[in-house]
């Protein structure tokens, strides 16, 4: 039963799907309902699964739109753009498809104003890596959206370089959202030169782990040495092709951070000498002085008492 | 006329001088104790994963740093009355020193809590009350800006560390950031070289220090147990004072303490986190980190000056309930200021009350206990703050997860500070009251104690008098 709600609602949810704004960036996903293997109702697995049909409608209403499309398995698409126009509201203009740039030459078409709007559609089949890319309709002379098809992108993979030590391990991981829908595997590659070459666990030295769950990819890389720096791929792997998210690796010695460490301890010995030298000098010299000085304080004070004392006696004379 | 009690500690403070050169290494020694356990939080997440821990495991290094920091104040005490500041600083900040370059060779996760957490929690505790206890033998009229001074430390430290933190990790990693911090920290030596012990032979100065200016309170007591002096000096020395539980400022600032602590620093650590929840992006969430932050920087030195004025000095215990409340009403507002306006608001009010909570919390220990048993009064005031320290933060985060809403949170911060704050106003209106009852005593007992002296000695002279005629 909660196969065919998922269904119904995967359905409403795709047909619902129109927007309004300049320029937001929306990001759908068009996924075929999960297939179950507990429940009365599931279907037999097949081989081939059939085809799914996915449908995006977008409405334009400046010159520029751009949609994000995420697609996990292979489907057939229909996009459709409708735009309402502008100043002159022609009651008939050109419109045309491309690909990442390039026009689809079969795709010209005439197309009448009907309710205040002009619609392109095209129906798209995708069905591997090559089919994913920008998609772009555009209405003579300016208007266009463009559909950017891919893969689900990888969250959070961290930009600056891993830095880590000759000797010591490392551990690279990366992240499928919650949100989105699991990858069926996930890979990692290593950029040799210009090519990527795959990690493989059971390659000479076992010094690669990886571990995977389904949302996350960790690579583990032991006994790192120098010629370990690089860049690395790691792969989400789906129906329609792979996600890819790269993280740099950089590998340094411990003389590196060594550097500082010393350049710090130097500048704390120094000071340190410096202030109890300082005060060293300082209290000899008050020594010297207090030897000077304190004999006229000690004369000082002798006076005062003797004042005092004086003073007493007078007054006691005094009284006499 | 009994003579102006200028000061109890048998020596003049020269309240300047070499004096600001201790406050600027106890500026350095108190930014490191505070600052340092909250900036290692950058490093967490890459070691969480080095480690394969879960966070609040690695959450926990933090927390060990901290509790064994006010846990070891007690043994700092005993060190400073035995050695005084300087040795045990420059200790405390090689111990810190030696635990985080052990700490980047760890291999295991009970390893950086035994280097970052124990020994780098002694290496801090060896640092802060030494800090502390210093400003007090360097100033008498001029300690609340000294004090104020000196715990701006925190926050300076704070917001120097934090982007230095992220640049260490960004070039050198965890390993490597933490053997540059190792050597970083080794400035505490500097600035415990900078604790000159106070020259206790120099001439005071000739100024006329009006008596009302200086601790009222410390002075009448010490008057009153001039007898109890010697034999508690040696216990001192010895052993931890517990006298001071006998003592009525001191049992009125740590059961007040103890019950604000629970909801003082809890606050801070949600603050980003409710901003977030109420749909702000990450970002415009640590900007509010920061306005706080700088609030809290500029209240302290300005606290420490109000402070030094002759209308609150000798009122001192009353601005800091003041303070105290002052936070409980900002707690207790703050889930009626909507939006992320609001929040600033919030933000600016609460750096300035945490920051003159923070500038007067020690100076209104000294004003109770006094400069001589200050060192053993702060650890003994530590060891019992470091439960509801430790306790505070997770306990709010349980409310937060029952609730599902900050706001009770922030309510019951709020009563936990607005309830020690009004009861300290009872309380010190009550003390001041006893002390002025007790100086006005022991006044009179002096006074005809010299009277007696004075007539003892015209008598002996009228007898001598009489003698030689």
């Amino acid at each position: 039963m909660s196969a065919s709600y998922t269904h119904l609602s995967c359905q409403l949810l795709l047909l619902l799907m129109v927007c309004r704004h300049v320029n937001t960036k929306n990001t759908t996903v068009i996924t075929e309902p999960p297939v179950e293997t507990s429940g009365p109702n599931t279907p037999p697995v097949a081989p081939l699964t059939p085809l799914q049909t996915g449908q995006k409608s977008v409405v334009l209403t400046g010159e520029n739109h751009t949609e994000k499309v995420e697609v996990v398995n292979p489907v057939t698409l229909n996009l459709e753009c409708a735009w309402t126009g502008n100043n002159k509201r022609l009651p008939n203009i050109t419109g045309y498809w491309t690909k990442d740039g390039k026009t689809i030459e079969t795709s010209y078409s005439n197309i009448q104003l009907q309710n205040g709007r002009y619609y392109l559609r095209r129906e798209f089949s995708i069905m591997n890596e090559e089919d994913l890319g920008t998609y772009s309709c555009i209405f003579d002379p300016k208007a266009k959206v463009d559909f950017i098809l891919a893969a689900p992108y990888l969250g959070e993979v961290r930009d600056k370089p891993i830095v880590s030590y000759v000797g010591d391990s490392v551990v690279m991981i990366c992240k499928m959202d919650e949100k989105k829908p699991k990858p069926l595997s996930w890979n990692w590659y290593k950029q040799n030169g210009t090519n990527k070459v795959k990690i493989e666990v059971d390659s000479p030295g076992h010094r690669y782990k990886i571990t995977k769950d389904e949302k996350k990819a960790k690579l583990v890389v032991h006994n790192l040495t120098e010629s370990d720096s690089g860049l690395y791929y790691c792969g989400a792997v789906y129906g329609i092709g792979t996600s890819v998210g790269y993280l740099q690796l950089r590998v340094i010695t411990y003389f590196e951070p060594l550097k500082p460490f010393i350049g710090i301890l130097v500048e704390v010995l120094v000071l340190v000498a410096v202030i109890l030298i300082y005060e060293k000098t300082g209290s000899k010299k008050d020594d010297q002085s207090g030897a000077e000085g304190n004999p006229d304080q000690n004369t000082n004070q002798l006076h005062g008492e003797n004042a005092a004392a004086d003073g007493r006696s007078s007054t006691r004379q005094r009284k006499v | 006329m009994p003579p102006p009690a200028t000061t109890n500690l048998g020596y003049t403070p020269p309240d300047g001088g070499w004096g600001w050169a201790v406050v600027l290494a106890s500026f350095i020694s108190i930014g490191f104790s505070y600052a340092f356990p909250k900036s290692l939080t950058v490093y967490f997440k890459e070691i969480q994963e080095y480690f394969g821990v879960s966070y609040s495991e690695i959450a926990w290094v933090s927390s060990v740093m901290l509790a064994t920091m006010y846990a070891a104040g007690p043994i700092s005490s005993v060190l400073v009355n035995r050695y005084g500041s300087r040795p045990v600083v420059m200790v405390g900040g090689l111990i810190l020193g030696v635990g985080m370059i052990l700490a980047s060779l760890g291999t295991s996760i009970i390893h950086l809590y035994l280097c970052v957490g124990i020994i780098g929690g002694f290496g801090l505790a060896f640092n802060l009350q030494p800090a502390l206890t210093i400003i007090g033998t360097y100033f008498q009229a001029k300690r609340p800006l000294a004090n104020g001074l000196a715990m701006t430390g925190s926050p300076v430290v704070l917001f120097t560390l934090a982007p230095l933190n992220q640049f260490l990790f960004d070039s050198f990693g965890w390993r490597g950031s933490f053997l540059i911090l190792g050597a970083i920290v080794l400035n505490c030596c500097v600035a415990g070289s900078l604790m000159r012990p106070v020259n206790k032979m120099a001439v005071p100065k000739p100024k006329a220090e009006p008596a009302e200016v200086n601790g009222a309170e410390d002075a009448a007591a010490e008057a009153l147990r001039t007898e109890d002096n010697p034999k508690s000096q040696s216990c001192v020395h010895r052993f931890i004072d517990f006298s001071l539980f006998k003592h009525r400022g001191f049992l009125i600032y740590l059961v007040g303490n103890v019950v604000m602590f629970f909801g003082f620093f809890a606050p801070v650590v949600f603050l980003a986190p409710y901003a977030k929840h109420q749909g702000i992006d990450e970002y415009s969430a640590a900007f509010l980190l920061s306005i706080f932050a700088l609030a809290d920087m500029f209240i302290r030195p300005a606290t420490g000056f109000i402070g030094n004025t002759k209308w609150i000095r000798p009122k001192i215990q009353y601005f800091f309930a003041f303070a105290v409340s002052y936070n409980g009403v900002c707690h207790l507002l703050c889930p009626l200021l909507p939006g992320y306006a609001g929040l600033v608001v919030y933000a600016v009010f609460f750096g300035f009350a945490f920051g003159m909570l923070s500038a007067l919390l020690f100076e209104t220990l000294m004003d109770l206990v006094g400069a001589k048993r200050f060192s053993t009064a702060v650890g003994l005031c530590t060891i019992i703050e470091c439960g509801p320290v430790l306790l505070g933060p997770p306990m709010s985060g349980a409310l937060v997860d029952i609730f599902g809403d900050y706001k009770y949170m922030y309510y019951t911060c709020g009563v936990f500070m607005l309830v020690p704050g009004l009861f300290f106003f009872i309380m010190h209106y009550y003390n001041y009251r006893k002390v002025e009852e007790e100086k006005h005593r022991a006044a009179v007992e002096m006074r005809t104690a010299e009277d007696r002296v004075h007539l003892n000695i015209d008598q002996k002279d009228k007898s001598e008098d009489v003698m030689e005629k």
